[in-house]
């Protein structure tokens, strides 16, 4: 039980004899079904933030009497007031009462402008025939978003396990290698302070602990099974100037004239090469170059790919858009860049993090610490994701200097809370 | 905007957010200015020849000799109507003509009998009208004093410090000088212009070949009893002037100041050669029409004196570099007076469009058509009105005026007509620097008309500007002006139509690569130099471009020209803005004094770019600058390229509301701004205006440029403080009462008040003694609220009666000039509230009707009766806040343009 003040119990008490006593019988402007209670034609009014008693006739008489507006629902008298679009066959909505009588349509139904120059016309069933469209449109495109997105959430998960069992076997990699990098220190400290003592023997290859394979999968830095140039390039080096990289010609030749090398020809040719003392030998360095892969990949491996790992399969992509005279590419979880026509490129921000509103919190990320800007600060991208059957990157917006809007439309984005609220029922 | 070059210099040179002061001239670095500030006060060298006197009904003449030189002089006076005295001073037969400013006066001025009182050796007493005023012309030294009875009102030349460079053939041009001795010669030339810069001047790398010589003139002027001169703007500087013989005179020359710096008497964009002078008992003004760069000196007997027993006088010096001596004086006696002299002379502001009055939208730049379409939506999506979206310079082909970005702007026509949609209307940018470019329809027109300003060698003028290379149409030219006029034409300038209006920048002229980031005073426009017709460039291009807009409509609608350059006469062309300032405090202080300045001069509608152009505003700078803008005459907000967005709805719930709240005051006072501005347009006082100005007895009003007044009845003191917690205001007037316009608390005049603040405060107090229309039912943009009804404030003086107006039209037509208009006088005495007929002769019907009034300071009447034009009487309900004192009166529900009145029981 509520405690009214008294002269609130009589206006309850007015309300209440009223309630049942009389009928409808004028139609009130601008109000919705629900609120029509508050309008049954009687002798008066009560604001219906109950501030204030009027007579019935000052409902709508272009006058505003209540604080709330409450009393001229259908006019523009209040600033405060509101005015009901019916919109049979649209969409019903609610307009600032500013908006009422002032020359523009704005109510699809033109119930707005009953008392102005302008000719609306009714547009309420051609726009609900439209907005049915899009919606059914937006509706398909959100099932096979979805369906897709499933896909790429399964196909995620998998990702996820085989990077978390590539980052297991590298450490071990790692392991061993420093194991044996600390063995071979200790040995050679041995060897040194031996050598004061004895004449210098021939110097053992280090190949006595290795084998064949555990060097081809050390040299095999993505596991694919074969060696390629890119990763000769990376961990052979000449035994002489062990700082230099190997050019693509040499790291060709090591490789037989071919661009790859299995395990199988590697055994022959270039296993006989590293093992025979030759000119070229696996890097110490090599273990550095490993270190920063692993560094990386755990870097990435840390970075938030949704719930599910949904997200995760845009780590390797990149995107491209052309916008006037620029081409604009997103590379997700990495960078944003911009090419002119004339070549030059322009970092717009590196990977920074989600930044969606709570509801949505993978609805954005940003891109930060870009090219710096001409007077301060530096380039910085977001990019808002929207549900859509391809993943794409849609528009390219600047509304401020150096700060970048990118509209990037991909399946996974596509999120079913949607279709609850879908707009099939307001229709 | 500002030129990138010098952006880009200054940042990497000083990497600092001042301008570059050495880019400019100080008085030392300009020669003219130089030679005539060494002359100091004395005996004057020029003698009055007495008996070359000639006198005719209406103008004195008389030659002057220099005693030094003998090259004599001819002076002329006049007595004009209207209680003014004008004195020109020429070379008696120059070498050749001098220019004399066309173009900024209406009309040739009338003039008063003049008649002879007496006359002897020593001088001569002339009458000045009916009125007990005299001139008293001095023979030896020449000396002009005018009188009113015994009361000296001014002297001129009384410091002798009168000086007239006459032109003068070159020494290595004259037949005497042997070929022989020209090196000699050479080397004494060369000593010369070190010396001097009569012959050649550089500044910087720029060189001025000074063809003609030395051509500068002064004068100086007493003023006794004067401790308050004003005006001569623009200058970023106190309303005040202050006195400059401890550093530069106040310049006027426009110039495309980078990042100006604040409180100092460095030139800015515009220049109207127009000082005030107040004392208690009477107000004066000088108009030395001159266009060409121009100095003026200040210096005060008391100046920072506290006590001091002489009678305090003021002098000033005004220096030009070429042209003739043309100065009108005013005689005031009251301020109104002065306003309308200048009026007279020069003309009024033109009455703008109503929905200028409201809130204009800019950015530089607005990219593209759906950005414009999405800021549209965002300003209905929060529900803050307003009328105008502004286009910048990208939205234009590459920097070629009157040309749309095929990209960006595909459909001008379908985006000008989507604001049409929703009553709203668009500036666009045309600059007058013109892109040399051979694919470019207007600089081939230009070109092959030979439209062009030359160089000093004959061909035409190139300087740096926005599209890279540019040339300068000579605006000078009426045939010039013509032509622009005819490309403002809607199948001229393709993509435009109604709803299109026009912003003139850079019209100083900016040149990016010339001398002090603007034209060589050497560049040729047909007989004249660019030096003698400098500060009335920027004038020239907004009349060019008004008359372009009226053109297009058949003369039927009002025109709306933005320009950041400016003269006198100025006013009669449209809007000026302060320029390219920063989002800093004390840029939006200075805004005041700025706007202050201008309007004392006749150019009432004047804003500053709200939030700053320069930098980013921190929130409560912004909303603190829209509360301030939204109380003066021009109100755009404006932002730098570089800068943030800072649309209104960016900076959370709560200051969007603070600004939403204030645009939406803005638009309840249209009707009371729109009323102003066609009281500007009739009298030519100012709307933004100095407290002194309707109290000009109270000394305590002088110096105030932290508060003002919107018309007479209306006090703004603007938050203008960091993290203020409250202002003091002074409240003038004895006897007076003034009341909060927004919690209706009434306050006695003459006193400082102190007032608690919070960020959504902005102190506004209504004149006990005015009625005040405003339109509550605040709309998407000022069109839409044209057939609304009227809420009438009617704030009570001590004896209880109250004056205002109301003033209506049709808000876009030239139709008032027909009389097409409503304009009625609504009176509150003996407890009536009248509107009665102030024009009977004009005809206008409005469907907009009184739906309240409110009475504040009133008392409880038991009974209201409404009395209409046919007789009728009826009850009208009310609602009496005994608190406040407010009698609020339902729905009389007249209509606005009919005669009514209302009793009080």
């Amino acid at each position: 039980f509520i405690i009214l003040p008294p002269d609130m119990h009589f206006h309850m008490i007015i309300v209440a004899v009223f309630w049942f006593g009389f009928v409808d019988s004028r139609k009130i402007r601008g109000i919705s079904s629900s609120y029509k209670r508050f309008f049954r034609e009687r002798k008066s009014f009560l604001c219906i933030d109950g501030s204030k008693i009027i007579p019935f006739e000052q409902v709508n008489d272009d006058y505003c009497d209540c604080e709330d507006g409450s009393d001229e629902p259908g006019t523009s008298a209040c600033p405060q007031g509101r005015f009901y679009c019916t919109n049979l066959g649209f969409r019903p909505h609610y307009i600032p009462s500013s908006r009422v009588n002032d020359g523009i349509c704005d109510c699809c139904d033109a119930s707005d402008e009953y008392n102005s120059h302008a000719h609306c016309q009714n547009a309420c069933w051609n726009l609900g025939q439209r907005e049915r469209a899009y919606v059914e449109g937006q509706m398909r495109t959100l099932d096979e978003g979805l369906q897709l997105k499933q896909q790429l959430i399964e196909e995620g998960v998998l990702l996820w396990r085989e990077k978390q069992a590539q980052l297991r076997e590298l450490q071990q990699v790692a392991e061993d290698l420093q194991t044996k990098l600390e063995e071979r220190r200790s040995r050679k400290q041995e060897a040194d302070r031996l050598k004061e003592q004895t004449p210098r023997p021939p110097e053992a290859g280090d190949g006595q602990n290795s084998t064949v394979t555990g060097t081809f999968k050390l040299l095999d830095s993505n596991k694919d099974g074969s060696i390629t140039v890119d990763e000769v390039q990376a961990k052979v080096a000449l035994v002489h100037d062990e700082e230099r990289v190997l050019s693509e010609d040499e790291a060709v030749a090591l490789l037989g004239g071919d661009h790859q090398m299995d395990l199988t020809t590697f055994q022959h040719t270039l296993w006989d090469i590293l093992t025979n003392g030759g000119r070229v030998k696996v890097s110490a360095l090599s273990n550095t170059f490993l270190f920063v892969f692993l560094s990386d990949l755990r870097e990435k491996l840390a970075i938030d790919y949704g719930p599910d790992w949904e997200f995760l399969f845009l780590n390797s992509q990149c995107y491209k858009l052309k916008v006037y005279e620029y081409t604009y590419t997103l590379c997700p979880f990495n960078q944003v860049t911009q090419q002119s026509t004339a070549g030059t490129e322009v970092s717009l921000g590196r990977w920074g993090m989600w930044e969606g509103p709570p509801k949505n919190q993978y609805g954005r990320m940003v891109y930060e610490n870009g090219e710096p800007c001409w007077q301060g600060g530096s380039r910085s991208t977001t990019v808002t994701l929207t549900c859509g059957t391809e993943t794409a990157l849609r528009s390219v917006k600047e509304p401020s200097k150096c700060q970048y809007i990118m509209d990037f439309q991909t399946p996974v984005a596509c999120q079913p809370v949607l279709k609850q609220r879908g707009i099939h029922s307001e229709l | 905007m500002a030129p990138v070059l010098v952006l880009w210099l200054a940042m990497s040179l000083s990497g600092t957010w001042a301008v570059d002061k050495g880019n400019f001239k100080t008085c030392d670095q300009s020669a003219f200015c130089k030679r005539q500030r060494a002359l100091k006060p004395g005996d004057s060298p020029y003698r009055a020849l007495l008996e070359t006197m000639e006198l005719t009904n209406t103008r004195l003449t008389l030659q002057l000799i220099n005693d030094n030189n003998k090259v004599r002089l001819l002076l002329e006076l006049y007595r004009l109507q209207g209680n003014m005295t004008r004195v020109k001073i020429n070379e008696l037969k120059p070498l050749k003509p001098r220019f004399e400013v066309p173009d900024v006066l209406i009309t040739e001025p009338s003039t008063e009998p003049l008649s002879l009182l007496s006359q002897d050796e020593n001088g001569v007493v002339l009458s000045l009208g009916t009125e007990s005023q005299r001139v008293i012309i001095s023979a030896r030294p020449f000396r002009l004093d005018i009188m009113e009875g015994p009361e000296v009102l001014m002297s001129l030349n009384s410091r002798g410090l009168l000086a007239f460079e006459h032109l003068r053939m070159r020494k290595d041009t004259s037949l005497l000088i042997h070929i022989l001795a020209q090196w000699m010669i050479s080397i004494f030339k060369e000593e010369e212009e070190k010396v001097d810069g009569m012959w050649e001047e550089t500044f910087k790398s720029h060189s001025d070949s000074k063809p003609n010589g030395p051509s500068a003139i002064s004068l100086d002027f007493s003023l006794p009893g004067v401790e308050h001169v004003y005006g001569i703007p623009e200058h970023a500087d106190t309303l005040r002037l202050k006195t400059t013989d401890n550093g530069d005179p106040y310049r006027l020359y426009n110039l495309d100041v980078f990042q100006y710096e604040l409180y100092n008497p460095m030139a800015l964009y515009g220049a109207v050669p127009v000082m005030l002078a107040h004392k208690a008992q009477r107000t004066t003004g000088i108009f030395w029409l001159n266009a060409a760069e121009t100095w003026v000196d200040i210096s005060s007997n008391t100046a920072g004196k506290v006590c001091s027993s002489e009678t305090p006088q003021t002098d000033v010096r005004w220096i030009s570099e070429s042209g003739i001596i043309d100065v009108f004086i005013m005689l005031g006696p009251t301020p109104k007076d002065v306003f309308s002299q200048y009026a007279s002379l020069t003309g009024t502001q033109s009455f703008p469009p109503l929905a200028a009055v409201g809130y204009h939208q800019c950015r530089w730049n607005y990219n593209d058509q759906e950005d414009v379409a999405s800021v549209d939506a965002g300003f209905d999506e929060h529900d803050i009105p307003y009328d105008y979206i502004w286009l910048d310079i990208e939205h234009t082909d590459g920097k070629r005026y009157f040309t749309w970005d095929s990209h960006k702007f595909a459909s001008p026509k379908e985006m000008l007509q989507a604001l049409e949609d929703k009553k709203r209307k668009m500036v666009a940018i045309v600059d007058p620097h013109i892109k040399v470019d051979s694919n470019y329809k207007i600089h081939n027109e230009i070109r092959n008309k030979g439209f062009y300003i030359k160089n000093k060698d004959g061909g035409d003028y190139e300087g740096w500007c926005w599209p890279g290379s540019a040339g300068y149409p000579d605006f000078t030219r009426p045939d010039m002006r013509a032509w622009w006029a005819s490309m403002f034409a809607y199948d001229q300038y393709e993509g435009t139509a109604e709803n299109l209006y026009t912003w003139n920048d850079m019209n100083e002229p900016s040149v990016f690569n010339g001398p002090e980031v603007t034209m060589h005073k050497d560049a040729v426009h047909g007989a004249w130099e660019h030096r003698d017709v400098h500060n009335l460039y920027g004038l020239y291009v907004q009349m060019a471009t008004a008359e372009g807009q009226i053109q297009r409509s058949g003369g039927v609608e009002r025109p709306f020209v933005l320009t950041r350059a400016f003269f006198a006469g100025s006013q009669r062309y449209g809007a000026v803005w302060t320029g390219d300032n920063a989002a800093e405090w004390d840029h939006l202080k200075v805004s005041i004094p700025m706007c202050l300045s201008l309007g004392l001069v006749g150019i009432s509608f004047c804003g500053a770019d709200v939030g700053g152009f320069f930098k980013s505003p921190s929130t409560e700078l912004l909303v603190r600058w829209y509360q301030t803008g939204a109380y003066q005459p021009f109100f755009r907000a404006h932002a730098h390229l570089d800068t943030p967005r800072r649309e209104p709805w960016l900076f959370g719930p709560e200051n969007t509301a603070l600004i939403r709240d204030v645009v939406r005051q803005r638009y309840t006072l249209l009707p009371y701004w729109y009323q102003q501005f066609y009281h500007a347009y009739r009298t030519g006082e100012p709307i933004m205006r100095p407290l002194w100005v309707e109290y000009p007895q109270d000394p305590a009003t002088f110096a105030l440029d932290d508060e003002f007044l919107i018309g007479k009845d209306l006090l703004v003191h603007p938050v203008t403080e960091e993290g203020a917690r409250g202002v003091t205001a002074y409240l003038p007037g004895k006897d007076q009462v003034w009341f909060d316009v927004h919690t209706f608390q009434k306050h006695n005049g003459a006193q400082s008040l102190y007032i608690p603040v919070t960020m959504s405060s902005i102190p506004v107090f209504q004149r006990g003694g005015s009625i005040i229309p405003r339109k509550m039912r605040v709309r998407r943009s000022s069109s839409c609220m044209t057939h609304d009804p009227y809420t009438l404030y009617v704030a009570l003086n001590l004896q209880r009666t109250a004056e205002g107006e109301l003033y209506i039209d049709d808000g876009h037509t030239f139709n008032y000039e027909k009389k097409e208009f409503i304009h009625r006088r609504l009176s509150f005495a003996k407890n009536m509230l009248s509107s009665v007929n102030l024009a009977t002769d004009a005809e206008f019907s409005t469907g907009s009707w009184i739906e309240r009034i409110v009475i504040l300071g009133a008392s409880k009447p038991s009974k209201v009766t409404l009395k209409t034009a046919d007789g009728q009487e009826s009850q009208l309900e009310f609602d009496f806040d005994a608190s406040m004192s407010v009698l609020t009166l339902r729905k009389p529900g007249v209509n606005a343009g009919l005669d009514w009145n209302v009793m009080l029981q």
